[in-house]
């Protein structure tokens, strides 16, 4: 089932509508690959959509919102085809997530250790030893001291970035084909920033995971990714590789979004915010693509 | 830490049952009605009374009474029972097994039964299920457990006539107890008659305070997973591949447990207290079917034993309670 599909992308996303009840769309016929090993960018400001891509990979969106139209394909698996609990299993076995808030995404009451090898175990089907001994050399990967007391450690116990250390050696243990990172820098302090962004980078590269990187940050972007998707109000505005969107951005999207973002060695020089005229001009496009589209939908 | 705080517990205690041992002292000795003129026949003469008051103590005055009955609860002594004749600590003792095996059957029901409903109405948040649910909870709550002691009589007595309505055991099982504690003794001899017999003595009266126990645990529990069910590390959970069912037993119910452990510790006490009205529905021979009959007979000595032993009771319970939060929850431990 894996090794038949043609294309042989890790995550293939063709023409993905995400609506709400009411028929509004979220996501405008998202489509983007990713390949085995690459880095991904997804940017955008909030409420683009950006989040919710991953998420719908993911399988996590809220219930009242509709993923029934377009294809989610992981490594050649038909997501959207499958029973939920059969779609769970497979996300499970190829796909991890590195969680935006590292605060709240440990289980307070349980110590760390079952909660990196807990899945290991009885989803994954290894020997307790076995993804015991995975979870400390992960631990020890992610730079943490002292694994095995850590793992014997409660949440309360351990700092943010600690915890996100924590987190990413969890993404990693059952080595997924595909890693969807949801912002995971940005509940965190500067200086811990560059390190989780670097050690998630090293990683990576080791096992050679695919990663859907969700960032509003367009520094992040330039460090991190291969190839980066533009999204404006849930619609793909610009997808090129990393250095032509940097050097040569085509959209007048993108070319504002890079502009907007500070540099270190002139702040006060090079920020400028999207000019208001420019995303006018693109909500009256977008509403126009929908009318297009409802009308379609009628017919 | 742990010993500091049992000790300041047990202080407080002492405290609390000093405190309930002057109210109930007075109180029962300040309503109408006393023990003497029940005790003597009609016609009996002024100095028979008198003569009867001077054995009993009553010719003192109050703060004597109390200081005389205090020295010997000190020293273990909590008095003789008026009317059975029989030192108090000895007759309260022997039915204390009956009632604290009725109340933990029926707190042991009730979260079980209120847990089991929490979770499904969990699993099932946002259907008709849920809806179903707290309807049917909301309408078991506003019905008191001597209510619920007739519907079961009516249904399980009467109409059809399972389950045993009166008594602790059946008279006839030949079976000779080294303790009150009919069931533990049961199981622990391989007994299955008693066992048995015991049971269908004790469940409908468990039942009775079990329920509008259950259904308030059904619904905070509920609520409280409702609101750890979108915590992140739960979304998270369920990224790895955990079925909903399996999130909410291994990872929201520790979490979400906290303020239902608190009902329970509250509750119970009141459950304790509802066993005086069902033991006497049911003529269960317990603790308090024997308050009832104390009150009736102005059995001064006896009612003050049994209060105070209900009162000790609960500030047991309270302890525990208090310290289940530190079990189930890490961060208060190094606190």
């Amino acid at each position: 089932m894996t090794s038949t599909h043609p294309t042989a992308q890790t995550l293939d996303i063709i023409k993905l509508n995400v609506r709400l009840a009411n028929g509004r769309r979220l996501l405008r016929d998202v489509s983007l690959t990713l390949k085995p090993g690459e880095v991904r960018a997804l940017v955008g400001e909030s409420g683009a959509g950006k989040s919710m891509i991953g998420k719908a990979v993911l399988g996590i969106l809220p219930n009242n919102l509709d993923i029934s139209e377009g294809e989610i394909i992981l490594e050649g698996a038909h997501l959207n085809a499958m029973t939920p609990s059969t779609r769970r299993k497979t996300v499970a076995k190829m796909s991890s997530l590195i969680p935006q808030d590292p605060l709240t995404a440990l289980n307070p009451v349980r110590k760390i250790g079952p909660q990196i090898t807990d899945p290991l175990i009885r989803i994954h089907g290894w020997s307790a030893d076995r993804a015991m001994k995975r979870a400390r050399d992960l631990l020890d990967r992610v730079h943490i001291r002292a694994p095995e007391r850590v793992m014997a450690s409660y949440p309360h116990e351990l700092s943010g970035g600690m915890r996100q250390r924590i987190l990413i050696a969890a993404a990693f243990a059952p080595s997924p084909r595909l890693i969807v990172a949801d912002e995971p820098t940005t509940a965190l302090d500067v200086t811990v920033q560059k390190q989780i962004l670097k050690l998630i980078r090293e990683l990576q590269r080791e096992t050679g995971t695919a990663v859907l990187f969700v960032t509003h940050d367009m520094g992040v972007v330039a460090k991190i990714s291969q190839q980066v998707t533009v999204l404006f109000a849930g619609r793909v505005m610009e997808d090129a590789p990393t250095q032509q969107v940097f050097e040569a951005p085509s959209h007048p999207y993108t070319q504002a979004l890079i502009k907007a973002t500070p540099t270190l060695n002139a702040v006060t020089k090079s920020f400028s915010p999207v000019p208001a005229e420019l995303i006018a001009e693109l909500h009256s496009d977008i509403a126009k693509i929908d009318a297009a589209y409802d009308a379609g939908d009628r017919a | 830490m742990l010993a500091k705080t049992i000790l300041i517990r047990l202080l407080s205690t002492a405290v609390t049952l000093f405190g309930v041992a002057v109210v109930v002292f007075t109180l029962i000795r300040v309503a109408p009605g006393n023990p003497i003129s029940m005790m003597l026949p009609p016609g009996a003469t002024q100095e028979d009374i008198a003569n009867l008051n001077a054995l009993y103590g009553f010719d003192k005055s109050l703060p004597e009474q109390f200081v005389i009955w205090l020295g010997g609860v000190l020293h273990g002594d909590f008095g003789t029972s008026i009317t059975l004749r029989r030192p108090v600590s000895e007759l309260v003792l022997g039915r204390l097994p009956a009632t604290l095996e009725l109340s933990v059957m029926a707190l042991t029901i009730a979260v079980a039964l209120g847990g089991f409903v929490a979770v499904i109405g969990a699993r099932k948040r946002g259907t008709a299920t849920e809806v179903g649910l707290d309807l049917t909870s909301g309408a078991v709550l506003s019905i008191p457990d001597f209510l619920w002691g007739l519907v079961f009589v009516l249904l399980f007595g009467v109409l059809w006539p399972i389950l045993s309505i009166s008594g602790r055991i059946d008279p006839r099982i030949d079976f000779d107890f080294t303790t009150n504690f009919y069931l533990i003794e049961g199981v622990l001899r391989g007994r299955f008659d008693v066992v048995g017999s015991t049971l269908s003595h004790m469940l409908m009266p468990a039942m009775s305070l079990a329920l509008p126990l259950a259904a308030m645990i059904a619904q905070l529990l509920k609520q409280n997973l409702k609101e750890v069910l979108v915590q992140d590390y739960t979304t998270l959970a369920r990224v790895r591949g955990f079925s909903e069912t399996s999130v909410i037993l291994r990872e929201a119910l520790r979490n979400a447990a906290l303020p239902t452990i608190a009902l329970i510790g509250v509750q119970f006490t009141f459950l304790i207290g509802g066993t005086v009205i069902v033991e006497r529905l049911f003529a269960y021979e317990g603790l308090g079917n024997m308050a009832i009959d104390a009150v009736i007979n102005r059995d001064l000595p006896l009612v003050q034993g049994i209060v105070l032993l209900f009162a000790a009771l609960f500030t047991v319970i309270n302890l525990l309670v208090d310290l289940s939060y530190t079990f189930l929850n890490p961060r208060l431990r190094n606190g």
